[in-house]
């Protein structure tokens, strides 16, 4: 409890910090000198890191040309960097082209000869083809648009043995595959995310969340007539808060749980996240009582498996490569520039993050500060396997941020990789990696026997001899010592 | 003087590996003064490979967070857990007929420490050079170690006692139990202590500002 309160403490310590990072920082980015964020060292130490990125830029409604934004809720950056932004409480989309300016505005399309709109739509998704989806919540149907505005396809009350009679379908959020599979995340369902065919068919139900239950409810429920029983609520999954797809196909998803608030689905929505960093990628890992932990209502997949979840409660953005080791975070609750009110999608602009806030219906625009951009570059290099590159530009961000812990280990395989296992094994003990150390030290071990095999084994024989002609020379001198010694 | 030496530095290991015998003359034919001087010495050996061990084993079976290395109370938890072993041990055996004496017992349970100094010492260096895939050797030794010493402690309570074998694995337990109703003494009477002194300070202080 104590050491809660001192972290907490430390906690408040960088919030402070970071408020005042981002008052003296005035908004340009590159400003490195200003300390501003944090990260979590091996032992759970919070400390101090230069900040990756900074809010430039706050876009209004009125900034964009569309005037205010109501409500949004969902944003999408297709590859060649144009925006969508769904605008629900407006029941609009809108497009925007480089330099934020608005490009067209999405509000109804033609079905059957009749114009129709959006009610309420949640959730948007645009496809490599352009192709618009929307999870039109309000109308429990999910339309899906060409890149020319017409109509394509609606999918609507879909019918499965897996459904219950009477299910109502309200699509919240939607995401599809290369395959033009969609996977929609529809309110009220438990059973994972509904999964769709390119034409448009409910074929299942994938990656349902595990059943948690607290150890108490469990013990009354055991002890409950079965009467009780029936009046009791089920233990249910807990439902997803949002998802994304990679470029391989595979799903990124958060969930309202405490633990296991990130997956990783493959195609059998299996979980495959990689948990190697020193905590478990899920945001802050201490917090007080009152304000609970992170709640997760985003998640942004970027190149060479970077992924960024969005923790609403605290207004933090927290990335994390890979392997799971935290790189940087930013972000909060507040009034300054770079903090929300209720923050509530995240997405990648190229290197910047575009973040979207549903109440104050804005958007900041984050760029990278140069320890941001190395960080990144470091990462991906090490992802493409570049070792080279990749060990220059660990180097560069350790001389930005000594304390990036599990930048010493990408050092240490680079120098691995080029045969300095001496060296390698020092930068692996720094970043605390017993499986590295232990590699690289295999490998320097069997240098080191290899190139003294003729010392070691000189040594030995010399010993052997010495030991035989010192047994001998004591048996000569006399046995009486030798059996008082046995006695 | 040098065979003395010479006999008395064997002396621990014959008793670690003929336990019978050992505990045997240990009890009716070693001298006291050697007895003492061994258990002793054992004891800090035992302290000295603790420290040691957390700050030079090798970093692939030794995570130690830099700041809860405390060399103090490495000593600390070596002694104060065998003076309430013998203390807790004695209290019982000499109510229960047993014919050990408080320095039977004492010498007794330090040769029991033994082979933790004689398996964990050379570890210490030999963990720097071995890899992960060797680290189930060490995690062997150490637990061998481990259940040498507490068949070690069996043995020599059973011997210093003249007890026969369930009756000692009744009174470990019980002299578990007792260790741990005289960590609850300990505690409620330094907490009491405490009391007592912060009452009277602040008597004092009360006096002293109004007088």
């Amino acid at each position: 409890m104590l050491a809660l309160l001192r972290r907490t403490k430390s906690h408040l310590l960088i919030a402070a910090a970071c408020l005042l990072g981002t008052s003296l920082g005035g908004g340009i980015a590159g400003a490195e000198d200003t300390a501003g964020s944090y990260n979590y060292s091996f032992w759970g130490d919070t400390v101090s890191a230069p900040a990756a990125y900074q809010a430039t830029e706050l876009l209004g409604g009125d900034d964009l040309g569309a005037g205010a934004l109501k409500e949004p809720s969902d944003l999408h950056v297709t590859d060649d960097g144009e925006i969508y932004l769904l605008d629900s409480g407006n029941n609009r989309v809108l497009v925007l082209g480089p330099g934020f300016k608005l490009d067209r505005v999405i509000d109804s399309f033609e079905r059957d000869g009749k114009r129709e709109t959006f009610s309420n739509p949640q959730g948007l998704f645009v496809t490599d083809d352009k192709e618009l989806v929307v999870a039109d919540t309000g109308h429990k149907r999910v339309v899906r648009l060409d890149r020319e505005g017409g109509l394509r396809q609606v999918v609507e009350n879909p019918t499965s043995e897996f459904l219950a009679e009477g299910f109502s379908f309200s699509p919240v959020r939607v995401v599809v595959d290369k395959a033009q599979r969609m996977y929609v995340m529809a309110a009220g369902v438990f059973d994972g995310f509904m999964e769709f065919s390119s034409s448009g068919d409910f074929t299942s139900f994938i990656g349902a969340n595990r059943v948690y239950f607290n150890p108490m409810d469990h013990l009354w429920k055991m002890l409950s007539t079965k009467a009780q029983r029936s009046q009791m609520v089920m233990f249910t999954p807990t439902e997803y808060t949002n998802l994304d797809i990679d470029e391989e196909g595979f799903l990124y998803a958060t969930n309202g749980q405490v633990t296991d608030s990130v997956r990783k689905l493959n195609a059998q929505g299996t979980d495959i996240l990689r948990r190697e960093g020193y905590f478990a990628p899920e945001g802050d890992i201490y917090y007080t009582i009152e304000d609970g932990p992170a709640r997760l209502v985003d998640i942004d997949v970027g190149d060479s498996e970077m992924y960024s979840i969005l923790d609403a409660s605290r207004g933090r953005i927290f990335t994390y490569n890979g392997d799971g080791h935290f790189m940087y975070v930013f972000g909060g609750i507040g009034n300054q520039l770079g903090e929300f009110k209720n923050p509530t999608a995240v997405d990648r602009l190229g290197e910047d993050f575009l973040v979207l806030d549903k109440a104050l219906g804005e958007l900041t625009v984050f760029r990278t500060t140069e320890y941001g951009r190395t960080l990144n570059e470091a990462v991906r290099s090490y992802y493409r396997g570049d070792e080279e590159q990749a060990y220059e530009k660990y180097r560069q961000t350790i001389q930005m941020n000594a304390n990036l812990e599990f930048a010493y280990s990408g050092i240490g395989k680079a120098l691995l990789r080029q045969g300095d296992y001496r060296e390698s094994m020092a930068y692996f003990k720094q970043s605390m990696d017993q499986e590295g150390y232990s590699k690289s030290f295999l490998l320097y071990r069997k240098q080191v026997l290899r190139s003294h095999f003729a010392t070691i084994m000189s040594v030995v024989l010399a010993l052997a001899a010495g030991y035989a002609i010192f047994r001998k020379y004591r048996k000569a001198k006399g046995g009486g010592k030798v059996a008082a010694m046995e006695s | 003087m040098r065979q003395w030496n010479r006999e008395a530095l064997r002396y621990p290991f014959y008793v670690i590996l003929h336990p019978f015998n050992g505990y045997w003359d240990l009890k009716y034919e070693r001298s006291r003064r050697l007895n003492l001087i061994l258990s002793l010495a054992i004891l800090c050996l035992l302290a000295l490979t603790n420290i040691l061990q957390t700050q030079y084993s090798g970093f692939v079976v030794n995570l130690v967070y830099p700041d809860s290395i405390n060399s103090l109370m490495e000593i600390v938890y070596v002694f104060v857990p065998v003076l309430f072993w013998c203390v807790a041990n004695w209290s019982l055996t000499t109510l229960m007929d047993g014919e050990g004496k408080f320095r039977d017992i004492f010498a007794s349970t330090c040769f029991a420490l033994a082979p933790l100094v004689v398996i964990h010492f050379p570890w210490i260096w030999l963990s720097n050079v071995i890899s992960l895939q060797e680290v189930p050797f060490y995690r062997f030794s150490t637990s061998v170690a481990l259940l040498w010493s507490a068949f070690l402690l069996f043995v020599g309570n059973m011997t210093v006692h003249q007890y026969s074998p369930m009756k000692t694995i009744g009174m470990i337990i019980l002299t578990l139990v007792a260790m741990g109703f005289m960590a609850f003494l300990c505690l409620l009477f330094f907490s009491l202590i405490q009391q007592i002194v912060s009452f009277v300070s602040i008597i004092y202080q009360e006096i002293a500002l109004r007088g």
